[in-house]
């Protein structure tokens, strides 16, 4: 129950996803069975608008937050194996075969079904309203809500089967470890070893946080690209629904901004969460030499600071040129579209809401690292 | 020298507390070499945890020339630490990502010590100052131990089961190394330990029994790591 939970985040993702998707193909699917009833050409204009629309925005949201569900899958069925590697390497030594104890991870592709079922369902609650905001300059003709089993098939029980396929076959790759390599914990070999670097070759020293905070990003590449991302996306979302205000509707700004602030949240707190998990040790120990606990966290944490601002710059550059092109490219035949400019403002409220964001997180852990009982830790070990 | 008055420390729920340290009191005098000697569950390492400020008692005082740890911050524990004790623990707990010389300056920086490679050197690593912890065996794993705690240059070393995981010839050659090391710089030692054979090395022995201490006594000739018996 505890890994279900654990797990919120693929729901989350895999709702938010499904519950895009479904709004716009069921949307795009009536709206074409329509298009025989549209003749004037402003109507057409906006008909062949919308269209486009609802298939880049099920293709950009849906596609990327499929992915990042994939890849958060993965992630989550590699912490487990890491965090279990004892009672599974026992296991394995009892004669289980790989494939058997990997049969037991399709349990994960369970919360895939549990995130695309909410958000279908979800988004034919809200379907009603949606179609009204769509046409509520009433330039198409009354669009009428059906119900399409192919997209119930194509967003929920496709994606279910293959999430649990994906659980199972990539815990059979994990679990082909040698017996000893999981009965010994992470194993050995995953230890990723420093290239010395230009400082180390000249001879000059760097300190030993120093040092310590660039192993701690080099051991878990994963969490960095999850930080980055969880930026990423914030900066691109929130921007992005601002000026969607402008140059679509209220109701896709905020679901663009509703979707972006769940997916960068849940992927930036389990990011954290990970990485202070995964130093926990690392953290005992410090603090048992006599590291201040400011140093013991910021030399875990600290070193994401650096992703998370590459994520976010990379994140506002995105959502500029991809409205760009959507305005100068996509829309250009459709009247009356306004000109698009650099939101600077928008720049500003979101740089300043993620900083404030990410740093109540580090703070919440930091807090979390002071209240740590170094004795639990070594007993936990042992 | 550190003196502990009627130290008492209890875990779990308060309608079923286990009282594990029942009112200890000694006195430690510097440079000492003391073997806390005990049968598992007998509260020898809860003693050595809360000694080194790692754990608070739950009365009593633990007086540090005449400082009592028990009295003080999360904050100022932390900086006690920093500036007083080293730790050697039976599982090492060396940072897996990080090299030996790495290890090492993990102590070294907490004492601005730059000559840390000196400590590597006298634990016979310096061939191996660049292997990581899982490309060394059981004894050197210890010995990088025995080089980080020394490397902050403290002032009371505690050592909880040091050879605990380790075989009688590796087991020999770090309390060897500990020892001498203890004759040169002339820290204090506090040994928490089941093998009643290495208490011959100590000039101090207390025996533990339930959460108090049933016996004390100094030896007169300490016994170096190849004389004791195993």
């Amino acid at each position: 129950m505890r890994d279900v939970f654990k797990s919120a985040g693929i729901i989350i993702i895999s709702f938010c996803a499904v519950f895009v998707c479904t709004l716009f193909l069921n949307y795009n699917i009536d709206l074409k069975s329509a298009e025989g009833l549209i003749f004037q050409e402003d109507a057409q204009y906006f008909y062949h608008a919308q269209i486009m629309t609802g298939k880049m925005v099920s293709a950009l949201s849906g596609g990327c937050l499929l992915l990042t569900s994939a890849v958060m899958l993965c992630f989550y069925i590699g912490h487990y194996i890491d965090t279990h590697s004892k009672s599974l390497g026992i296991l394995k030594a009892m004669g289980y075969s790989a494939g058997r104890l990997a049969c037991s991870f399709a349990g994960f592709g369970l919360s895939v079904f549990t995130g695309t079922g909410l958000g279908y369902a979800g988004a034919h609650i809200i379907m009603p309203q949606f179609y009204k905001t769509q046409n509520k300059e009433g330039l198409l003709p009354e669009i009428h809500i059906h119900f399409h089993p192919a997209l119930l098939l194509a967003l929920v029980v496709l994606p279910t089967l293959a999430f649990c396929l994906l659980s199972v076959l990539y815990g059979r790759l994990r679990l082909k470890a040698p017996v000893l390599e999981l009965l010994k914990g992470r194993s050995s070999s995953k230890i990723k070893v420093a290239k010395s670097t230009g400082t180390a070759k000249a001879g000059r020293e760097l300190p030993f946080l120093q040092e310590l905070r660039s192993s701690v990003l080099r051991q878990r590449k994963s969490l960095v690209f999850f930080i980055g991302f969880a930026s990423f996306c914030y900066a691109a979302m929130m921007q992005m629904s601002f000026s969607m205000d402008e140059l679509a509707s209220r109701m896709m700004a905020l679901m663009i901004l509703l979707i972006g602030i769940v997916l960068s949240f849940v992927t930036l707190f389990l990011a954290t969460t990970s990485a202070v998990k995964a130093n926990w040790k690392t953290l005992a120990v410090m603090r048992a030499l006599g590291y201040p606990d400011r140093e013991c966290s910021s030399s875990v944490l600290g070193g994401y600071r650096l992703p998370a601002c590459i994520g976010f710059a990379l994140g506002t550059v995105y959502q500029y040129v991809l409205l760009q092109i959507a305005v100068t490219v996509v829309f250009r035949d459709v009247e009356n579209m306004p000109e698009f400019h650099f939101d600077v403002p928008a720049l500003v409220v979101a740089l300043i809401s993620f900083t404030a964001l990410y740093e109540l997180i580090l703070h919440a852990y930091a807090r979390k690292i002071r209240r740590m009982s170094i004795r639990e830790v070594m007993l936990d070990e042992d | 020298m550190i003196k502990m008055e009627d130290i008492r420390k209890s875990y779990g729920p308060q309608d079923n507390r286990f009282e594990v340290l029942k009112g200890i009191s000694l006195t430690v005098e510097d440079g000492d070499f003391l073997v806390l000697l005990g049968a598992s569950g007998s509260g020898k390492s809860t003693l050595l945890n809360v000694a080194s400020g790692l754990e608070y008692p739950d009365s009593g005082k633990i007086l540090y020339d005449g400082e009592d740890i028990a009295a003080l911050s999360d904050e100022e524990r932390t900086r006690f630490r920093k500036e007083k004790t080293a730790f050697i623990f039976q599982q090492y707990y060396l940072l897996p990502h990080l090299n030996v010389e790495q290890n090492v300056k993990m102590g070294a920086d907490l004492a601005s010590n730059k000559d840390y490679r000196k400590t590597i050197e006298a634990v016979g690593l310096a061939e191996k100052r660049a292997k990581y912890p899982h490309e060394l065996s059981g004894g050197e794993q210890q010995r990088v131990a025995v080089a980080r705690a020394l490397a902050k240059k403290p002032e009371v070393l505690f050592l909880d089961e040091p050879t605990g995981a380790l075989d009688e010839t590796t087991g020999r050659q770090v309390l060897d190394y500990i020892d001498r090391l203890q004759k040169e710089l002339g820290f204090t030692i506090i040994m928490v330990t089941h093998n009643a054979n290495i208490a011959d090395m100590a000039k101090t022995v207390l025996r533990m029994n339930s959460g108090k201490i049933v016996e004390a006594w100094q030896n007169e000739s300490q016994k170096t790591a190849y004389e004791i018996g195993w």
